[in-house]
């Protein structure tokens, strides 16, 4: 009695065991070409910019790098181009990310309306999405071109004579920069907050309608708190974008006028590809990516609610 | 009395008219405000497209038309016969259409071990997929750049589409997609003698043909559009893609508008087409990734 139980249930802790081991073995063929992409390309190059990033590393002969333990985040620490170029990218998501939150919500809440064209302006908003930043960029920069751009063409024939070299100017070359971008991204947000308007149950309205409320009661105690997972998603987006700005100020500005316009990629780009400064440009990368994860975090802290996206 | 009653009938219709007039001003308000942003918004298109049509002088003329004056299709002959261009296209071409076959058949392959066969561990391995969406792609150019010049990728169109495929977003969609379709589907596939490759082949992907469709295009959009990676390297001429040729373009005819609009154009069209033609399912991919799908 007792030896064919124990029989059976060895028998059956070995038939588990080898489809368990079939399923892993399975699992692991089926996963494996990514797994190796993923190796190969993104977790290996994030060790080894780590790695990088403690060493004075010489670009051509990299077995003669030197170890330099945090020499090259303290050196980063004391360099002005290094702030300023901070400061810029901290300058254009203040002035990009709000008003990207604020227009596409406007045109989604105002497309979700039943207006008629609904699609057709869908589309409008939505399609310079689809264009490469080299695109976006350079019609942006021939519109604000001093002489013949058309935005200047358009000031004088409304009678205001000499309107500034927009992108050569200090002032203002940073907020047309932000322009540029809400025109070339907000198809995205405004996608996003349309879908998430027309997910929100009908049967609220109605019940806010028999309570009356009005509009703006039911825009602040409805509309918004039911797109609230949405407007984070689009909040954190954007935000991770504009941190890593660099195709618009390449292409308008080169960075300029002086360093106004200099991001922190457009100046780990330089250090590493025009100055062959590999781990101190790496260095700036992980400072950067820990604003990033910062940043993400206070407003996961404000914004994110319990349930996750 | 009744005098009374036809002064409270007026008094209820001036208010209902004045009720009805504030509406249709702000419906009209509305639409001013929507159908003027849309225009604001077709601006630069209409700028750049009747800039490529004008000529070298017309372009650079103090009084602005929209209507070239001749009208003149000599940059896009200039540009699409001989010289560059066509090698750019077909680069962009190979690069976005290699990347989203590629995409597409890796992250399925995973997204399919990740829901539908359970093995030890794979919780771990998409939570680490999961946890690499916070590794932004700007920090990992330096030791990449290492790493191609290592396999001689330099001026490949591998250096673009590897590193790209290697990115957790496709997983991250489709095994959303993937968990919901159900469980007793499978199990009579099972029954039937289905292999589990027969269950990925015959059931899964064709239940899964608008999520991987919407995937597909944007991914194509994605890649065709990259800017930073492939600036870095393409250090040939003949090797650049449509957006890294027009850029370089452009610094050597910076006193030219017509011939980089024309360029823009020649960039944006494929792109267009497309997305005039397929405009739902990237809406899908778009809204899919905000979960609000």
């Amino acid at each position: 009695m007792a030896t064919t139980t124990g029989q059976s249930s060895s028998n059956s802790w070995l038939a588990t065991r080898s489809l368990r081991q079939r399923r892993l073995v399975t699992g692991l063929l089926f996963s494996l070409p990514y797994l190796a992409l993923f190796a190969v390309f993104l977790f290996w190059p994030l060790i080894k910019g780590i790695y990088m990033s403690l060493y004075n590393w010489n670009a051509i002969y990299p077995s003669q790098s030197t170890f330099i333990g945090l020499q090259n985040y303290a050196h980063m620490l004391g360099e002005p181009t290094f702030w300023s170029a901070l400061f810029s990218t901290f300058y254009f998501v203040v002035l990009t990310v709000p008003s990207m939150v604020v227009v596409s919500l406007l045109l989604a809440l105002g497309v979700n309306r039943e207006v008629r064209g609904a699609t057709f302006l869908r589309t409008v908003f939505f399609s310079p999405y689809v264009l490469t930043v080299a695109v976006s960029a350079l019609i942006w920069t021939q519109l604000l071109g001093s002489t013949y751009g058309l935005v200047n063409v358009f000031l004088e024939s409304v009678g205001i004579a000499n309107p500034p070299a927009w992108l050569q100017s200090y002032a203002f070359a940073m907020p047309w920069i932000s322009v540029t971008t809400v025109w070339w991204t907000v198809g995205f947000s405004f996608v996003v907050l349309l879908a998430a308007r027309q997910n929100v149950p009908d049967r609220l309205y109605e019940a806010a309608k028999l309570d009356g409320a009005g509009s703006w009661r039911t825009m602040v105690d409805i509309t918004l708190p039911q797109m609230r997972n949405a407007l984070f998603f689009v909040v954190i987006l954007n935000l991770i974008w504009s941190f890593q700005m660099f195709g618009q100020s390449y292409i308008m500005t080169s960075g300029g006028p002086g360093n106004s316009t200099t991001t922190l990629v457009m100046y780990l780009y330089r250090q590493a590809f025009h100055q062959h400064n590999f781990g101190y440009a790496a260095a700036v990368g992980f400072t950067l990516t820990f604003v990033l994860i910062v940043v993400s975090g206070i407003n996961y802290y404000f914004l994110g609610s319990g349930e996750s996206i | 009395m009744s005098t009374e009653s036809q002064t409270e009938n007026v008094r209820q219709n001036e208010r209902s008219s004045s009720w009805l007039s504030n509406v249709s001003y702000r419906t009209a308000l509305l639409y001013i405000a929507l159908y003027g942003t849309a225009i604001l918004f077709l601006v630069p298109y209409a700028y750049m497209v009747s800039t490529s049509l004008k000529t070298r002088s017309g372009a650079l003329s103090t009084s602005f038309h929209w209507i070239p004056h001749p009208i003149s299709l000599h940059w896009y002959a200039h540009m699409l016969i001989g010289g560059n261009v066509p090698h750019w296209v077909l680069n962009s071409l190979v690069i976005s259409v290699g990347t989203t076959v590629l995409v597409l058949v890796v992250d399925s392959l995973i997204a399919f071990a990740l829901t539908r066969i359970e093995w030890p561990g794979r919780r771990y391995v998409f939570g680490l997929i999961v946890a690499s969406f916070m590794v932004p792609g700007f920090v990992n150019i330096i030791p990449l750049y290492t790493l191609i010049t290592k396999f001689g990728l330099v001026n490949s169109d591998l250096a673009v589409i590897l590193p790209f495929a290697a990115g957790p977003l496709g997983v991250f969609l489709l095994v959303q997609f993937f968990r919901d379709i159900p469980r007793e589907m499978q199990e009579a596939a099972r029954l039937d003698g289905f292999s589990t490759f027969r269950i990925y082949t015959r059931l899964v992907l064709p239940l899964s043909k608008s999520a991987l469709s919407a995937l597909g295009l944007f991914i194509f959009v994605w890649s065709w559009n990259q800017f930073l990676w492939p600036l870095i390297v393409f250090q040939d001429e003949g090797s650049y893609t449509l957006p890294i040729g027009l850029v370089t373009f452009q610094s050597t005819h910076a006193f030219n508008p017509a011939v980089n609009m024309t360029g823009a154009v020649i960039t944006s069209v494929p792109l267009f087409v497309l997305f005039l033609l397929l405009q739902d399912r990237l809406v899908d991919a778009v809204a899919m990734q905000a979960g609000t799908k």
